[in-house]
């Protein structure tokens, strides 16, 4: 088997609300580019437990996602997965991200995992479209993995 | 590296349904289904092409899409009369049952089994078992089932090229024929499943589990060491000191479609199932053939267009109509099957179906929370046989056809019904095609059936029965409903709200 990185750029949101659309907006840029053949990018759309398949077969896996925000809407942060809590829900239909992320952690073959993150202004229900600063974050979000992608291409 | 203070909060804007209880000296004397939201796929299918319903109703669900993707298909058949060759009723069933497999370990496993870790039950003697088993994220059960489920829907992945959301089933059949690969693959998939059930789930061969055929040896079974140290052994011990077999059985009547067509027995105007399905009479104890004429929906306390009685699918409507302030409370329907409530689930569809354990058990016991939980994971054993059957069937047909593509012509006008087991239980949906286009549209869910509220006589629905009656001792924390919701595998995340002390907790499925 080849030693090559082979990693995933997972996006999660839904483009029905509001900022939450930060994650399928930057996989629509991303899918559009002729990306590396050791490099996949995925719209995960909300799916829970169904997206533990795309943490499977890989080394690293970049998520994408809106967070709430903590004052600075458009804001990106690079952070690590254990600091997103699971939520106090449980899961099914309304499982999230943090619940998948614990999920993931606890299988013997985890892959590296990062987030990037896009602090967001509002995710008012079934209101699609991006806000002004989170727009801007799809844009530098798509630069910085446009970046990342030619440094996998590489390794 | 600077810390970054979010404040992260990655939940989802979905779905949820909220039970309203009302607690009297601790004890449930009032239940209200509340389905917080409305959905509207039946409004987004008129005036649609018909075959779009095979695209849109799979995103009903995003645990059984198949469920809906094989309903849609059946409706489509049944309103034009198409022939569907045997292989691609096998490889459907494969799918469904894959489906249900996944659904059935990962309900039982990583969402009803973690409540007996709660620190109230700390003094039983099973507590530290059930905490080394079913703890979240740490218990052995809970990590071998992560792992283990991811598998199963590989499986429509073979056929249907992605899970969930898939379209692949077609009138006339799939679009893609089983070959040696994929069936090699389909095998290792469920190989590694079944070792594991019988060595982790049961402690058991399937063959030996299947033939354990009424309650008294399963009883007698219960206390062998392998079967006690087991998964399954482990969940009915707690669940049944905790009396959740006496509790919580709800209405009576039970449905189930029948599971899985006949290959060989299928496409209009043969409707056989290898399961039978039918309509249990909680009265008479007796299993009877249903009739879908006599399923009809009423709207007496939901929030739509209001008409009165019950109505037939065929001729039913989902106009929104919000009215606050009012004795309405829900954006769920109330379907009935004559004027009964029923439920629907792997308990009724392996009580009517014919399972000997399982009636023996009804029989000695009646319906309860645990039987529902423990008839879910003796389902999977059942699906997995029947699996493995299909394997060899299409192994020994190979060349046969996947599909047999109805001529356009055939695409008429006219009404169809597409009725299966999903893995929560009775799923139907029913169309009407008028000029080329979907005129009407109407989708029973297993959790419709199940969460109903009150119908135009004030019936309360299943769910709402069977929690009246149900000591909580701590209303704050009333796990005991918990038991009760999860053990009817609710489709959505599910709100508890006791009235009396403002308390709201929420349930996942």
């Amino acid at each position: 088997m080849s030693n090559r990185q082979l990693c995933h750029i997972v996006c999660f949101g839904n483009p029905l609300h509001g900022d939450d659309g930060f994650g399928p907006a930057v996989y629509q840029r991303l899918a559009a580019l002729p990306l590396p053949d050791n490099v996949r990018v995925f719209d995960a759309g909300t799916p829970g437990l169904a997206a533990l398949a795309l943490f499977q077969g890989c080394h690293e896996v970049m998520i994408v996602d809106a967070v709430a925000s903590g004052g600075i809407p458009g804001k990106l942060s690079r952070l690590s997965p254990n600091v997103v809590t699971a939520e106090i829900t449980l899961p099914g239909h309304g499982i999230g991200v943090g619940y998948l992320l614990k999920a993931v952690a606890a299988l013997p073959d985890c892959p590296r995992i990062e987030i990037i993150a896009a602090e967001i202004l509002g995710a008012a229900p079934f209101r699609p479209g991006l806000s002004k600063p989170v727009r801007q974050a799809v844009d530098d979000a798509f630069v910085l993995l446009e970046k990342y992608a030619e440094q996998v291409s590489r390794q | 590296m600077a810390t970054i203070e979010v404040n992260i909060n990655l939940n989802r804007v979905e779905g949820d349904l909220e039970i309203a209880l009302v607690l009297d000296d601790g004890v449930v004397t009032e239940a209200r289904t509340i389905g917080t939201l409305y959905r509207g796929f039946e409004q987004i299918m008129m005036g649609r092409a018909p075959r779009d319903a095979l695209v849109i109703t799979p995103r009903v669900c995003g645990i059984c899409g198949t469920a809906h993707l094989y309903s849609a298909v059946l409706a489509l058949e049944h309103a034009w009369r198409t022939p569907v060759p045997p292989n691609a009723t096998r490889i459907r069933n494969l799918c469904l049952i894959a489906e249900g497999i996944q659904n059935d370990l990962r309900q039982t496993f990583l969402f009803f089994a973690p409540d007996f870790c709660h620190r109230r039950y700390s003094q039983h003697s099973w507590f530290d078992d059930a905490v080394d088993a079913f703890e979240p994220f740490r218990g052995s059960i809970y990590l071998e089932t992560l792992a283990q489920t991811r598998k199963a829907v590989e499986i429509v992945a073979h056929f249907g090229g992605q899970w969930p959301h898939s379209s692949y089933m077609i009138p006339g059949g799939v679009t893609t024929p089983a070959d040696l690969r994929r069936l090699l693959a389909c095998r290792s998939v469920l190989d590694e499943i079944q070792r594991w059930y019988e060595r982790r789930v049961i402690g058991a061969s399937l063959d030996d589990w299947l033939a354990l055929e009424d309650a008294e040896r399963y009883f007698a079974w219960l206390d062998t060491p392998a079967h006690a140290g087991s998964a399954l052994g482990l969940m009915s011990r707690a669940a049944r000191s905790l009396g959740l077999h006496l509790c919580a059985s709800g209405t009576p009547h039970m449905l189930s479609y029948g599971a899985w067509c006949d290959p060989d027995r299928w496409s209009a105007p043969h409707d056989a199932r290898v399961l039978p399905g039918g309509f249990y009479d909680g009265g008479s104890g007796t299993v009877g053939p249903y009739d879908q004429q006599l399923i009809n929906e009423h709207v007496r306390h939901s929030w739509f267009r209001p008409y009165d009685g019950g109505r037939h699918p065929w001729n039913g409507e989902t106009v929104p109509d919000f009215q606050p302030n009012s004795d309405r409370y829900t954006w769920a329907k109330a379907p009935r099957y004559g004027d009964k409530v029923v439920q629907t689930g792997p308990l009724a569809e392996l009580l009517i179906g014919g399972d000997a354990l399982i009636a023996s058990l009804h029989q000695a016991e009646g319906g309860s929370a645990w039987l529902r939980q423990f008839a879910r994971v003796r389902r999977i054993a059942v699906e997995l046989k029947q699996a493995r059957l299909i394997l060899d069937e299409l192994t020994a047909n190979l060349h046969e056809p996947h599909i047999l593509n109805p001529a356009k012509t055939q695409e008429t006008d006219g009404e169809g019904y597409g009725l299966i087991m999903a893995a929560r239980g009775a799923l139907g949906h029913w169309l009407k095609i008028k000029d080329g286009v979907i005129e009407k549209y109407q989708i029973i869910t297993p959790t419709a059936w199940n969460a109903s509220p009150r119908d135009s006589g004030g019936l309360p629905g299943h769910w709402e029965q069977s929690l009246v009656g149900l000591s909580v001792q701590d209303p704050d924390d009333p796990v005991e409903i918990g038991h009760v919701i999860r053990s009817h595998d609710p489709c959505l995340v599910c709100t508890v709200h006791v009235l009396n002390t403002g308390t709201r907790l929420r349930f996942g499925p």
